[in-house]
């Protein structure tokens, strides 16, 4: 079931993939101001998006969850927060890595903008423990998504906050109508963070697939009361 | 703070090469090790899949399952364990199995009935096993 439409759409990621790099390396112009070390920009940035979008759509299937009961919701939830965290790793190491380059600092504490992310990657990064600290299945789930929908309000509102904030070093891209960036850009940069997009879609299908059919197996050696293979996920809840 | 440099110029690009290149790899490096882990899990799965069809097959006992039997060509001393036939055997006793729904070949599609009588609360249901 979740395994539905995987293989076009990791082509289609593949296919958006390589022509984003492409466009960032061999058609969008070198920045004025920062030059070459900008490109990162195209990365960066996308990144931050979709994960930021992907903790909110956690929260989205949370409400889900909460309103139906029905546990794949919470297995969604689960999911689209696991990947977000992992995509918000890139984003704190390639947004370190720009920093070195372009303020020769790996971090500024000052600057809102980044410590605004790690608190909510902080946030989220506390997730795993407050679901892994909860025995029982269903009680899990519960708290899980009322964490999932808290957290996830939080993100707009930090965002809104770091926008009316006063930005020391971080630039503020997309303030302006034209997004502040020449059409070339704007193009590649759309293409990049619609790779992003597809890749994080794929890659929770992937996610949901696998979990799919380990809860199949479990369901299977549940019916046949064979004896368990060795230690399961405390953790990730089970789709079938 | 002050000596941050607030209008950086552009690093040349024999330095500025370095970084954008270690900001690339990071990002492939991640999706390689996720593909990595997600691999290692399927590989899990697999193994189990198989372990299941073998215990499916041999029983809890060590005894063919009927379907086992029926899927493979053995010699009639097989059936003989399992009681005259049409009499299912003491595994198919523990996973009831619906001759109807049963299809021929493949004793590993004996699992299928099996899981019908989880019940329609297993399909969404999470494990116990935490």
């Amino acid at each position: 079931m979740y395994g539905k439409g995987l293989k076009p759409l990791s082509i289609a990621t593949v296919v958006a993939l390589a022509a984003g790099l492409s466009l960032v390396f061999f058609y969008a112009p070198n920045d004025a101001d920062q030059g070459f070390i900008q490109k990162i920009f195209y990365l960066h940035v996308p990144l931050a998006m979709v994960s930021l979008v992907g903790f909110i759509v956690g929260g989205v299937f949370a409400i889900l969850h909460l309103r139906s009961g029905d546990r794949r919701w919470d297995a969604y939830s689960y999911v689209s927060i696991h990947m977000s965290v992992i995509f918000g790793v890139g984003v704190l190491i390639t947004g370190s890595i720009w920093a070195k380059a372009s303020w020769g600092h790996w971090w500024v504490w000052e600057e809102p903008t980044l410590v605004s992310y790690l608190i909510v990657f902080l946030l989220y990064a506390t997730y795993y423990p407050f679901r892994y600290a909860i025995e029982d299945r269903d009680r899990q789930a519960r708290y899980a998504s009322v964490f999932a929908i808290t957290a996830g309000s939080f993100v707009p509102l930090n965002f809104i906050a770091v926008r009316l904030s006063e930005s020391l070093v971080h630039p503020r891209v997309f303030a302006t109508t034209n997004g502040g960036l020449p059409a070339s850009m704007m193009f590649t940069f759309l293409v990049c963070l619609t790779a992003m997009a597809l890749l994080w879609v794929t890659l929770v299908k992937f996610e949901l697939t696998a979990k799919s059919a380990s809860g199949q197996v479990k369901r299977l050696r549940r019916a046949l009361d064979a004896p368990p293979a060795g230690p399961r996920s405390r953790i990730a809840p089970e789709v079938s | 703070m002050s000596l941050l440099p607030l209008g950086t110029p552009a690093l040349p690009l024999d330095e500025a090469g370095k970084y954008v290149a270690g900001a690339y790899i990071v990002f492939v490096l991640l999706l390689v090790i996720y593909v990595s882990i997600m691999a290692i899990k399927l590989q899990r799965i697999e193994k189990e899949l198989r372990e299941l069809a073998t215990f499916a097959e041999q029983g809890p006992s060590g005894t063919p399952e009927r379907g086992a039997a029926q899927s493979s060509p053995g010699p009639p001393e097989r059936g003989a364990e399992q009681g005259s036939p049409g009499t299912p055997g003491r595994g198919a006793e523990d996973v009831p199995v619906d001759s109807k729904t049963q299809p021929a070949g493949g004793s590993d599609r004996n699992l299928v009935p099996s899981e019908a009588t989880a019940g329609p609360s297993a399909e969404i249901r999470g494990s116990s096993d935490v």
